[in-house]
């Protein structure tokens, strides 16, 4: 049954389907709906949702939470992930299930509180100290908030590490028509636990990307955790050689993984010379460009990115057939992700197309670039074929 | 075997330090208590108390500075059978000050036990937020300024179940202990302590020198304050559910599909109060359950009960990609606020239908404007529900629906205490457009 709801609604949907039963989270528009839906939602008992003096009590909390072997999920935007900064090291350092849903708005500081804005797709990568990777992907409507908050869970769960799962205001509070029960999902997925028999080693890992099996604080076992740099038994080390391990295994845990955590939606045509990479509130607007232009004969091709980290390459390299000779990246920031892809894509120049002044990038900003400036033919070829 | 499994001597702490005397306190009090080691969670984090955790046998959870009781109570929520123990030093308290008072406040049932040696002994003994006026510290070498933060009784006012001061060579402190740690509630134990590294040489201080604070400061040792109970707030969120979300969406409602144009742009634009949003929600509603597709974009200052609210909607046959309004089919002002919002109507195609209330002074417009009498409509519909009534109105004027049809679906659709008096806008809106004039609507020049 199709619905009509926002998407911070279908953020609670996802959650609450995944089995998220332990929310905290602070007022800030416009985020706000998903925390006082949380509320309503465990109203039955089925879970825990507070309100918490500021975001980082409510991240310290879901942190907490989790490795009492809660189901975790926090929700802010731009400014509250600011304050969530030095807790998501935490949780990459502990390695802590966890699921941060930021629906970002306009701006730096306070900004547009009511504005739209994706300027947050570095900071998110790069929004605590140490450098280490964790997972971001990002929404393109009420739908794909739905799922990739379901899919954010399990890999949270999976490899046990904070995701980050962007928004922004115009998918956080536009209404729009979904059938969210119509969306296939993968297989609910709980953290692997360790056999409570044993003699537990919270860290243990075999090889470099596993991920440490789980018992929770308060069960039968003695659990130890800690945000400073550990051995196998969480027991503080100087020992060079453990902490060269455990900080590579953060490192591999999540770069090794880079193909099967990259969700991306591939729309190629054989013949075009121009390929469109969108994501977040621009992806839209590339599809309905898309439509228009395949409707007067203008054949292109478009990759949508619901996963910004790790950066999809191996998709990007597949959807760049020998015939592309540009790329075209419509964000609603200064052109950060753009930046970011042609770091990866070297052989055709990334144009990019900006919005930043809260309005809305329409699907004629995208086409009038494609049809008014066509681009030097690329010097070099691109060898990949794009897959029909 | 006892809980700790450390001898004083094998800690980490320097000569003197009254660190490893507390821990051999609270490890006696614990195995006084009877309670197993997986059912205790010490949960420390920054400062030279910190490092403590490793010298027990329970779980530990060793987190950032002056944030232990965040993690505390998040595990404690997850885990009400769980005795938790918050290790915290005077430091933790000044950067953690908000969670100290919020957790009281909410009367987390945490035992929070303050190593107060009144500076930071790990960075270089610098102040802390209790640092005893007049007293040295690397950051205060001519006696520190600032009033001393008084922990019991800012856990006290602000809703703790027991708050008690004692120095660490007290010697009935392990009997406290145990006490402190069997009171439900918040819990906060403010053990004054000496730093021999850098506050009693700094200081010239010995044992009874914190008598001397305790006099100087008026903050006497022993209980504080015994009080709040611990609230239901513990193991469920404090706010007060007032309803409960769909986990998934029910039955569709018995409708049949409504016959739409292709993509119609429809831009409400009103006042606060004037229910725009939710009137557009309502046609929103209709139109999906109806099988076509919505998007609604609304757009409003952030102070909700003032000035302009518009509320765009896209309604369409085929799924909505972009959801922006470039270029509206209809346009409905209900307001001068929402006119002046919208900005001048010079801009709009002669395909546009511009719907105005008749008072407003609309001039400029190219496409059609018909202007229609929302005090007539209020009587009729009722004042909450003249968007509404108004916007069907338009919908109707416009030709995008046909009235009947618009009529039944609402009939199926609508529900909640509301119900009767939407039925009755969409009714009044569809008579005003059977009956309206024509010669209220003024064609293009």
């Amino acid at each position: 049954m199709r619905e009509f709801l926002t998407g911070n609604q279908a953020v609670v949907r996802g959650a609450v389907r995944a089995g998220c039963n332990f929310f905290a989270g602070y007022p800030i528009t416009p985020a706000s709906s998903i925390l006082s839906d949380m509320v309503s939602a465990f109203a039955d008992g089925t879970g825990v949702a507070i309100q918490t003096e500021d975001e980082i009590a409510a991240i310290g909390q879901c942190i907490g939470a989790a490795m009492a072997g809660a189901k975790a999920l926090t929700a802010s935007s731009g400014p509250g992930l600011s304050l969530y900064s030095e807790n998501i090291g935490l949780a990459q350092m502990g390695e802590v299930p966890l699921v941060i849903v930021n629906c970002q708005r306009m701006g730096p500081a306070t900004g547009g509180a009511t504005a739209t804005g994706e300027g947050d797709v570095l900071f998110a990568r790069h929004v605590t100290a140490g450098g280490y990777p964790l997972p971001v992907l990002a929404a393109t409507d009420a739908s794909s908030a739905y799922w990739l908050t379901y899919e954010a869970f399990n890999i949270a769960e999976r490899l046990r590490t904070p995701v980050i799962v962007l928004l922004s205001k115009d998918i956080s509070l536009t209404r729009q028509t979904a059938d969210l029960n119509a969306i296939p999902l993968s297989p609910r997925a709980d953290r692997l636990v360790a056999s409570p028999t044993a003699t537990y080693q919270p860290y243990k890992i075999a090889h470099s990307a596993d991920t440490p099996l789980f018992l929770p604080i308060g069960g039968s076992r003695q659990v130890r955790f800690t945000g400073s740099i550990h051995d196998e038994n969480a027991v503080l080390t100087a020992d060079r050689e453990k902490i060269a391990r455990k900080l590579t295994h953060l490192r591999d845990k999540i770069l090794s993984r880079s193909e099967s955590l990259a969700y991306v939606e591939a729309d190629c045509e054989a013949d075009a010379s121009a390929l469109i990479i969108s994501y977040g509130l621009a992806d839209g607007a590339s599809r309905d460009a898309v439509k228009e232009l395949r409707a007067n004969s203008i054949a292109v091709s478009h990759l949508t990115l619901y996963s910004l980290w790790p950066v999809p390459e191996r998709a990007i390299a597949e959807a760049l057939s020998s015939r592309i000779d540009r790329v075209l990246v419509p964000e609603y920031n200064i052109g950060l992700y753009a930046d970011e892809l042609r770091r990866v894509i070297r052989k055709v120049p990334v144009e990019s197309i900006q919005r930043f002044d809260g309005g809305l990038i329409s699907p004629q900003v995208i086409v009038d670039h494609i049809t008014r400036f066509g681009s030097q033919k690329a010097q070099t070829k691109a060898v990949c074929t794009c897959p029909s | 075997m006892s809980i700790l499994t450390a001898k004083r001597t094998d800690m980490c702490y320097c000569p003197g330090c009254s660190h490893g005397m507390v821990l051999e306190q609270l490890g006696e009090a614990l195995d006084g208590i009877g309670v197993p080691p997986t059912g205790v969670c010490i949960v420390s984090d920054i400062g030279c108390i910190g490092t403590a955790d490793r010298y027990f046998s329970c779980h530990t959870f060793h987190g950032l500075h002056g944030r232990s009781i965040t993690y505390a109570e998040g595990i404690k929520r997850a885990n009400p059978e769980l005795l938790v123990i918050v290790l915290i030093g005077d430091g933790g308290c000044g950067i953690g000050t908000a969670h100290l008072v919020h957790a009281a406040r909410r009367r987390a049932d945490i035992k929070v036990i303050v190593c107060n040696n009144f500076n930071f002994g790990m960075t270089g003994g610098q102040h802390s937020p209790t640092t005893p006026l007049d007293t040295r510290t690397s950051t205060t070498p001519l006696g520190a300024l600032d009033q001393p933060l008084d922990l019991c009784r800012t856990v006290a006012v602000s809703g703790a179940a027991h708050a008690a001061r004692y120095d660490a060579f007290d010697p009935d402190i392990v009997t406290s202990i145990k006490h402190a740690l069997s009171v439900p509630g918040f819990v906060l134990l403010d053990i004054w302590e000496l730093c021999t590294a850098y506050f009693v040489p700094a200081n010239k201080l010995n044992r009874s020198s914190l008598d001397a604070f305790s006099t100087q400061l008026g903050m006497p040792f022993g209980l504080i304050h015994e009080g709040t109970k611990p609230s239901k707030a513990t193991s469920s969120g404090s706010a007060r559910p007032v309803r409960r979300a769909p986990a998934d969406a029910g039955d569709a409602p018995a409708i049949s599909a409504i016959p739409w144009p292709h993509r119609r742009e429809i831009c409400t634009a009103g006042s606060a109060g004037q229910r725009v949003r939710s009137a557009v929600g309502i046609i929103g509603d209709i139109a999906v359950a109806g099988g076509l597709f919505a998007a609604q974009q609304d757009d409003f200052p952030i102070t909700v009960r003032r000035g302009f609210s518009i509320s765009n909607l896209i309604v369409s046959g085929e799924p909505i990609l972009y959801t922006g309004l470039d270029s509206p089919d209809l346009v409905l002002i209900l307001s001068s606020d929402g006119l002046n919002r919208f900005g001048p109507l010079s801009g709009l195609d002669a395909s546009c239908l511009v719907v105005a209330a008749a008072e407003l002074p609309i001039a400029d417009a190219v496409a059609p404007v018909c202007a229609i009498d929302l005090k007539t409509l209020e009587k009729q519909a009722g004042k909450e529900s003249v968007s509404l009534a108004a916007l069907t109105y338009a919908l109707v004027k416009a030709g995008f629906i046909v009235p009947a049809l618009l009529q039944a679906a609402a009939g199926a659709v609508l529900s909640g205490a509301y119900r009767q008096s939407n039925l009755d806008a969409i009714a009044a809106g569809i008579a005003m457009a059977d009956n309206h004039s024509p010669a209220a609507c003024k064609s293009p020049q």
